[in-house]
């Protein structure tokens, strides 16, 4: 506790002197006053009876007694840094109150180091955080990265799949990468995460996705990062470039994800139960074509009479309906058990959460059991942090996205005609579709898209404090964790299937089975040395080493021509295996010196080093220094500006790296068979060459910004503007396709990222009864490849006749481009937004509160594919429509059939902007009276409430939703759709009891 | 402070321990290409045989479509890429899609897998013997003469690289002639090569070529090349070192093998009978109604009926691609009653060279010089479709019209023939006049070069 209060020693002492004196008349209260996240006494805090100047303050162990006229009678309890709390007291006797430092505290502490932290209000990066109540206290998410959309500047966070169970891009500050990982690194306590997609072994066999334009993984898979139960998260921290994220070197140019988990604290044990129950629903439909008998016809020889009839009958089905009406039940059960003693804290938590899609047998379902243990020891002088969690997940995906067979759920749904009739007979079999090669009923029922995840994370850090004096201290910090994890894969499509059968051209059945086993670990030692000279002026010195290994195993097993019914695989006349093996060893170390002038001037100055097996010379140095700066001018005696109670500027620049993608160095062989004997080929897709003297990429970021606080910290400014350039770009470029190779692997480029990133923060009303507090967050990012060696080249769509992505020098990184009516090249359109804004609010009226997010996208584009596979199949909601064409007068369907023809892409690109209600929650806690009376003292909170997910969304954006991936979730291409799992909007109902 | 030099004593022996060097990081997934064009072994040798054998067949597909679509033998339809029936029917080709860049850059890599063989050849430390080394530059470098042809034919006068062996450093662009000549060169050292080789291969071959000698091969595809060039007598010797049989089989010759097993691929110029639009090859209509009474090669089509689901009856299956508006009826669509069937399984074999079309050479060389020998070589292809002695005229452009005729029936559907024949007696607009099918739709003579070989 760093500041007193005004009630002096002195009048401590004689109210403890008079109080029994008044106790004769009067109720008194004692008690103790402790800090939520550390269960630690709060000393000085002030204790005053509610509307009354009655008041005291707590002792230096947090102690309080304090003597009222009347029972029940209210609290208030504040202090400087924390939040203030108003507690009813039905009688006299022995309390402890809870209090929590609150976001806005100026001594908050954020970490950032590796070793470290800083105070905010010394920090000086503008490092966003996400508390434990934004992130899951509103409305419960399904997985951790989805959570942190519109809570913080400077992200672009992307749904690829409306399936249930993850798939999201997040990138931090706009591009970083083109060819090389664009997602943020993330550490959980300690651990360096996994946040790999690896897509199920077989899908790309039955969809062909990949044979066609574009080479790449468009299976729809999730992202590992989806396993973190964010229940269990206590704070996130985002070091958003690499001037915040210098320290975590060869890896953090994407950035990186701090995040704590809860840890016990001490004291009573607490028990907390929560259960949620909801169901999730389409946003959107993209609803029917209005067929006449004319146009019906126009689809094909005999079609007008078959829809006529089936009119006539009533018997045409909406076939959009059947397949993404379903609402989908979501069950999240949580149960955690917290407490311990002053040497030993502990935090057990289990979580069950079901979320089934709004497809029938696709559905997600997690088990999360975390153990997080503290224990000091030494007399405090050392203190172990041992964190773990296992997880056992499951996902049915179903079968979405790009294919070239007409046989995924979403293709094959928008050739079929209402008039077409789908649907089982009496015996359960399933007619064949005429209208494309599956029939996108019998392929949801039949098939089997899962995956399953048994994943342990175990991390450990020991802190010692080797020698401390009163002018300086040394501190080893030893930590180390493990990731491990199983991915399987189970990929089945029976015999049964349309597509599947041979005298369709069927393979008579597919049954995959892949198995990724995943294990990353990282060792760290670290010294922190603290010296403090007469005059305040604080050094921080800090040296350590650091060690990362990478290890990960995937053999899949196709089978196909399947005996009878049995998916076993080997029971098909065809066997396929294929494995994928990577090995990584990166170490790497760390010297820091932080400067602190009585918390005035700030500054540091650091450089990590390393080196990685991943790169061309496994022992070459690649050195990322940083230094920064931060001034608090409101600290130094000439600040006379009382409005403004808090100003500080700050500038910060730093470097990190990016390794080059697996298999960069080499040209490797793939394994090929003819006639019953192997044999070896250069690689058919995508043909690259592979490079030796490949580097890494290196990101340099200049931050600068202020924050500003007013009237006494009610509202709150954040200002910071940054240039990200990323230096030696890993490009994946064409290369002259009579090489035997379509593409090659070079440093061949630079790009930069440029930002403003604008918060402002208000407690608009503070009263007794009513609050309201309301955050308001801009942002903003624009691109440009500065260079580039090599010739333009386009990535990540399906060619200039569709739109594509295209690097080309001074242009935008995310510049989409395509040939217009004329057929010449021009710019379409660009995948990064103008601006995004989100609105937070968060309003409460005695014992109830009511938060909603309201997300702001405007601009980006997206390439949107999904209307043109309808209109071939002649099923676009606007078929008929007049809007498209600038002449007027050929409806939508047939001019963007006909612009496909003639190679215009104009058509297919558009606006992706969005404004929608993230989240909402109204939640009522049982206020105490009633509580007590209906549970006496066995509960000690009780809360229940209704809240929301994207209960409101606004966009032109002409299909289910803007937010949108054929692609997945790395590199540039996000933004591109093609028959998805739409997204769905969620309805929760919540009760939570603390014991 | 002992005890703060013990531990400090203990963190920097594991800083130094951490810091130990880290290994290179390794090629775990395959074979880098390195290891065969650094040193060929004689285990690696087979490997790099069958990799070439069996890149032969990638993107095949799409290159015998490309072609067959160009010369009206048929339709492709693939509802997911109307590419198919649009630029490929209209002719406005584009220079980076994958009609025009995926067998294109497949030939290459095909190429580059029979380069890496021949440096690992030149580099190798095995002991093989001259004969042994002969043999296998024979080979590969018949295989090279091969793809290179393929590639040509798809771009006709744009003319193609031939020396493609440093990625950094490719060869230039030669003119078609000039191309032409070049991949006859090659296949002559082949054939010297190959005749120096021994009795013994020091490789097996797939069952594709367990009919023909590599040599025979060699000759065959040399012959194919000289007439491309006009060279009739130069087509004469070679055939006559070909496995041409006047009298023989007249499916003899080389194949691409395919199976469903592991990494094989599956025949891609298979669709099952009655197959819908998301992938189907439909007969173009003139090639029912172009053809001859009795003649038995009209059994490569078949026309689609299925029986009626409630009666059981077979009713016919006729089908309608939309045009270019996306809607059917209209006077832009394709209206289809046969399905190509020419291969009845997705593991049936695909001709590269055969005795038929080698009969049909020999035709074509004799049809200035001998005519009878022409009509002779014509009727054996005749006889065997069930058709009577051809009694035409016998000028050589009466002939040429029946051969192109024989040419087109006899090599139907299996390797785009007829829009390079067409195109080499200058006939494809005159001939494929009558088979435009839609107002806007076009012939065209060649694919464009990929954007990517930045010409």
């Amino acid at each position: 506790m760093k500041k007193r209060t005004h009630f002096s020693k002195m009048k401590i002492l004689l109210l403890l002197i008079f109080a029994p004196a008044i106790l004769l008349a009067q109720e008194t209260i004692t008690g103790k006053v402790v800090i939520e996240a550390t269960g630690a006494g709060a000393p000085f805090v002030n204790i005053v009876e509610n509307g009354t100047d009655n008041g005291t303050a707590s002792d230096i162990d947090g102690n309080f007694s304090i003597t009222v006229g009347t029972l029940p009678t209210r609290l208030k309890v504040f202090a400087l840094g924390f939040g203030t709390k108003v507690v009813d007291v039905e009688t006299a006797g022995e309390i402890t109150i809870q209090i929590s430092e609150s976001t806005e505290s100026l001594e908050e502490v954020i970490v950032t180091g590796l070793a470290t932290s800083v105070k905010r209000s010394n920090a000086a990066n503008a490092v966003s955080s996400v508390s434990a109540e934004d992130l899951a206290g509103l409305t419960p998410p399904q997985t951790l990265d989805g959570a942190l959309a519109g809570k913080f500047a400077g992200a672009l966070i992307t749904k690829s799949s409306g399936a249930p169970g993850g798939g999201i891009a997040v990138k931090l500050r706009g591009v970083t990468s083109i060819n090389g990982n664009s997602q943020p690194l993330y550490i959980v306590d300690g651990v360096y995460v996994n946040n790999n997609s690896i897509s199920a072994t077989g899908l790309n066999s039955v969809s062909g996705a990949a044979s066609g334009g574009n080479p790449s993984s468009q299976d729809n898979p999730s992202n590992r990062i989806a396993d973190i139960n964010p229940d269990d998260i206590e704070s996130v921290e985002i070091l958003k470039g690499a001037s915040a994220a210098a320290i975590y070197g060869a890896r953090a140019a994407a950035g990186v994800i701090i995040i704590t988990t809860k840890k016990g604290k001490q004291g009573k044990t607490k028990i907390s139960f929560s259960q949620d129950f909801g169901f999730n629903t389409i946003i959107r439909l993209r609803g029917q074509r209005n067929f006449t008998e004319a146009s019906a016809e126009g689809t094909g020889a005999g079609n007008g009479a078959l829809f006529t009839a089936a009119r006539d009958s009533g018997t045409l089905v909406d076939y959009e309906e059947e397949i993404y009406g379903e609402e989908g039940f979501i069950s999240n059960t949580s149960i955690n058990v917290s407490g311990g003693s002053e040497n030993t804290q502990y935090y057990a938590g289990f979580s069950n959460n079901e979320e089934d899609g709004i497809v029938k047998n696709t559905g997600y379902n997690r088990k999360s059991i975390r153990l997080n243990l503290n224990h000091s020891f030494l007399e405090d002088r050392a203190k172990l942090s041992l964190s773990s969690n296992y997880i056992d997940s499951q996902s049915d995906r179903g079968y979405f996205n790009n294919d070239n067979t007409t046989t995924t759920i979403g293709q094959s749904a928008t050739f079929t005609k209402p008039w077409t009739q789908l649907f089982p007979n009496e015996l359960g079999i399933y007619p064949d579709n005429p209208d494309a090669a599956s029939n996108p009923l019998q392929t949801r029922d039949l098939i089997t898209n899962r995956e399953d995840i048994n994943r342990f994370i175990v991390g450990a850090t020991l802190d010692v404090k080797l020698y401390e004096a009163e002018k300086s201290n040394l501190k080893l910090a030893l930590g180390g964790g493990v990731d491990y994890y199983e991915l399987i894969t189970t990929t089945i499509f029976p015999k049964l299937l349309q597509f599947q059968k041979p005298g369709n051209g069927g393979v008579n059945g597919v049954s995959a089975l892949g198995t990724t086993e995943n294990k990353d670990a990282n060792y760290s030692a670290f010294l922190v040395h603290n010296y403090t000279t007469s005059n305040s002026l604080n050094f921080r010195t800090q040296a350590g080493v650091t060690k990362q290994t990478f290890y990960r195993n995937t053999v899949g097993n196709i089978a196909t021509d399947l005996i009878g019914f049995e998916t076993n695989l080997d029971q098909g006349a065809n066997i396929s295996v294929n494995q994928f093996r990577q090995e990584q060893e990166d170490q790497g170390f760390f010297v820091q010196e932080e400067l602190n002038y009585q918390d005035k001037i700030i500054g540091t100055l650091g450089v990590r080093g390393d080196k990685s097996s991943n790169n061309g010379d496994a022992n070459e140095i690649f050195y990322y220094p940083k230094a920064s700066a931060a001034v608090n001018l409101h600290k130094f005696d000439f600040w006379k500006i009382p409005v403004i109670n808090q100003f500080k500027i700050r500038a910060a620049y730093g470097e990190a790296g990016n390794f080059a993608p697996n298999g960069a160095l080499f040209t490797t062989y793939t394994n090929t068979l003819i006639d019953g004997i192997a044999g070896i080929v250069v690689p058919v897709s995508p043909l690259a060459l592979g490079n030796p003297d490949i580097s890494p990429e290196r990101q340099k970021e200049l931050e600068v910004g202020f924050d500003a606080s007013f009237l006494d910290s009610r509202i709150n400014l954040e200002f910071s503007y940054y240039n990200k350039k990323v230096d030696d770009l890993i490009l994946r470029s064409n290369i002259e396709p009579s090489s035997g190779f379509t593409l090659e692997f070079s440093n061949a480029g630079n790009l930069e990222n440029r930002g403003v990133e604008v918060s402002v923060n208000a407690d608009v009303l503070e009263g007794d009864k009513f609050n309201w507090n309301t955050n308001l967050i801009f942002f903003t990012n624009e691109s440009e490849i500065t260079k580039l060696d090599v010739d333009a080249f386009n990535l990540g769509g399906f060619g200039a006749g569709l739109g594509t992505f295209r690097i080309e020098e001074g242009k935008s990184a995310t510049q989409i481009v395509g040939n217009d009516a004329n057929g010449n090249l021009v710019v379409l359109g660009d995948a990064a937004p103008d601006f995004q804004m989100t609105w937070s609010n968060n309003l409460s009226y005695k014992d109830f509160t009511l938060s909603f997010l309201w997300h702001w996208k405007q601009g980006g584009d997206n390439i949107n594919l999904t209307n043109l596979l309808s209109d071939f199949g002649g099923t676009s909601p606007d078929f008929d429509d007049i809007d498209l064409d600038p002449a007027g007068v050929t409806a939508n369907g047939p001019f963007r059939i006909g612009a496909f023809g003639s190679g215009n892409a104009t058509p297919f690109v558009e606006d992706a902007s969005y404004l929608r209600l993230r989240e909402i929650g109204l939640y009522y806690n049982l206020s105490s009276k009633i509580r007590e009376k209906v549970f006496g003292k066995y509960v000690s909170n009780l809360k229940i409430g209704f809240s929301g997910n994207n209960l409101i969304n606004v966009f032109d954006y002409n299909s289910y939703d803007p937010e949108v991936s054929n692609f997945g979730s790395n590199g540039l291409s996000t933004g591109v759709e093609v028959t998805p799992f739409p997204t769905s909007k969620r309805y929760l109902f919540h009760l939570a009891v603390d014991f | 402070m002992k005890i703060i030099k013990i531990f400090l004593i203990t963190i920097l022996s594991s800083v130094v321990l951490v810091s130990c060097e880290v290994e290179d990081g390794k090629d775990l997934n395959g074979p880098s290409t390195e290891s065969i064009s650094s040193d060929l072994s004689r285990g690696e040798l087979r490997d790099a045989i069958f990799g070439v054998l069996s890149d032969m067949r990638s993107r095949l597909g799409t290159q015998v479509d490309g072609q067959a679509v160009a010369g009206r033998e048929y339709w492709r339809v693939a509802s997911s890429d109307p590419r198919w029936t649009a630029d490929l029917l209209t002719g406005t080709l584009d220079d980076n899609t994958f009609y025009t860049t995926n067998p294109y850059a497949a030939r290459y890599a095909t190429v580059k897998d029979v380069n890496l063989l021949l440096e690992g050849l030149a580099n190798t430390t095995e002991t093989f013997t001259t004969e042994e080394v002969a043999g296998i530059r024979g080979f590969a470098n018949t295989i090279k003469a091969h793809e290179l042809l393929m590639v040509l034919n798809q771009q006709f006068e744009n003319g193609i690289r031939v020396d493609v062996a440093d990625p950094q450093n490719l060869g230039p662009f030669l003119s078609y002639d000039d191309s032409l000549t070049a991949i006859f060169n090659l296949l002559a050292d082949a054939a010297t090569d190959l005749s120096n080789a021994g009795s013994d291969l020091p490789f097996s071959l797939p069952s594709g070529f367990s009919d023909v000698s590599i040599l025979e091969f060699n000759n065959a595809l040399a012959a194919r090349v000289e007439a491309y060039r006009g060279n009739y007598a130069s087509v004469l010797t070679l055939l006559g070192n070909s496995f041409m049989n006047m009298s023989g089989d007249l499916s003899t010759g080389a194949y691409f093998t395919f199976s469903l097993d592991g990494a094989d691929i599956a025949n891609p110029l298979f669709f099952a009978l009655n197959s819908s639009l998301s992938n189907v090859r439909l007969a173009h209509p003139t090639f029912i109604t172009d053809a001859e009474a009795g003649d038995t090669r009209l059994n490569k089509v078949v026309f689609r009926e299925l029986p009626n689901a409630d009666t059981g009856v077979l009713e016919p299956n006729p089908i309608t691609v939309a045009g270019p508006d996306g809607v059917a009826n209209s006077a832009d669509d394709l209206n289809a009653t046969h399905d190509v069937f020419v291969f009845t399984s997705n593991t049936s074999s695909v001709p590269i060279i055969r005795n038929e079309e080698l009969i049909l050479l020999a035709a074509e060389a004799n049809h200035i010089t001998n005519p009878t020998a022409a009509v002779a070589a014509i009727d054996v292809v005749r006889t065997a479709a069930g058709l009577s002695g051809y009694t035409g005229g016998t000028t050589p452009e009466e002939l040429v019209t029946e051969i192109l005729k024989q040419r087109r029936y006899s090599l139907y559907a299996e390797g785009g023939h007829r829009w390079i024949d067409l195109r080499r007696f200058g006939r494809l607009n005159s001939d494929l006049a009558g088979s435009i099918d839609r107002p806007g739709d076009a012939i065209f003579d060649r694919f464009p070069t990929p954007a990517n070989e930045n010409r």
